[in-house]
């Protein structure tokens, strides 16, 4: 997969997802405070191509991604959001594991509110 | 130039503004959004949206029976959505009057490509869910084809054939109609003779097939 190089003024956050139109969403939530790309779910290496994209943040809609992205997300110290939205599930990867939202609190403030988080706190750490 | 007017009733709020982001970037949409059936009822009486997006799932009785009661009254036309979708859930969509059905794994550019063929008057039926459509039909044909020949059946042994299609066996079917396992049998001889049918099984199999519920059956409860 060919993938132009990222904005550098920007942080760069994946969305690596089966409905697409979730990505419009975290593009949204965000609104200039990220460069957001989106690709398939269910491509294959997803740890491997998150290593080599290395994005400042993740966001994912299946439990599968969210397996395969784990391991990126600690070892770059990268956020790492799943978001179920047929179940309108968010969780958020932390140091000590996952933290899950109650049932239904998948909302845009709150999508927006976990990514700008991680993305100023690795920001300050750069 | 005229704005297509979309309404997107979904409950998923996260969602729901990944529409609309995409939507406003085209000049020729606007949006707005409901969660509920009560707020798509009041979008469709204030705006009169050219298009509905309704969630399968639509609060509180399911988007389905929320086309059922909107399509008859008003011009908007209903796309119902899902993130998964059945043989009957297609059908029961079409039936209850939406003008087509639609993944929620849909592409941006493939929503767009939807929306803009129904302002020309197209049905948006991905490829895979025409090939349900289809199969739905011919078993809708298959069902009338099966209820004609049920006809020959008696009040009663209808009672006993839909007891046999859930399994029951001679014992529990007497119990349950206050007959004799005697008559029992001799009704479910005349079943098997009337119906031309091999065997217990071929019989539960046909009055699933005759009177189960399907797409269309479901719409009928709904209205």
């Amino acid at each position: 997969m060919s993938v132009p190089a990222p904005d550098a003024a920007l942080p760069l956050v994946a969305v690596v997802c089966g409905v697409p139109l979730l990505s419009e969403a975290v593009e949204q939530a965000l609104q200039g405070m990220a460069e957001v790309r989106s690709f398939p779910a269910g491509g294959g290496d997803t740890a491997g191509f998150l290593r080599f994209l290395r994005p400042d943040a993740v966001v994912v809609d299946s439990v599968d991604e969210a397996q395969q992205a784990v391991r990126f997300a600690r070892d770059a110290g990268a956020t790492l959001v799943h978001v179920s939205l047929p179940d309108q599930r968010l969780r958020l990867l932390r140091t000590g594991g996952w933290v899950e939202y109650a049932n239904g609190s998948a909302s845009p403030e709150r999508l927006r509110s976990a990514l700008a988080a991680g993305l100023l706190r690795k920001g300050s750490r750069k | 130039m005229r704005r297509t007017s979309v309404v997107v009733a979904d409950n998923g709020p996260i969602f729901r503004s990944g529409v609309r982001h995409l939507l406003e970037r085209e000049s020729d949409f606007a949006v707005s959004e409901a969660e509920t059936f009560t707020d798509l009822v009041r979008a469709i009486e204030l705006e009169a949206p050219d298009i509905a997006l309704v969630d399968l799932e639509l609060p509180p009785s399911g988007g389905v029976a929320a086309v059922a009661r909107l399509a008859p009254k008003c011009q908007t036309q209903m796309i119902v959505w899902s993130f998964e979708a059945s043989r009957d859930t297609v059908l029961a969509a079409v039936a209850a009057g939406a003008k087509g059905y639609l993944h929620k794994r849909i592409s941006p550019t493939g929503l767009i490509r939807s929306l803009r063929g129904v302002v020309r008057g197209e049905a948006p039926l991905p490829r895979d869910l025409t090939t349900l459509m289809i199969a739905a039909v011919h078993g809708l044909e298959e069902r009338d084809r099966v209820r004609e020949r049920a006809v020959v059946l008696s009040g009663r042994e209808r009672e006993v054939l839909a007891l046999v299609s859930r399994g029951a066996r001679n014992r529990q079917i007497a119990q349950e109609l206050s007959i004799s396992e005697f008559t029992v049998k001799r009704h479910m001889q005349n079943i098997l003779h009337k119906l031309d049918l091999p065997s217990r099984r071929a019989a539960a199999s046909f009055y699933r097939t005759a009177f189960e519920p399907t797409g269309t059956k479901q719409v009928e409860r709904i209205a």
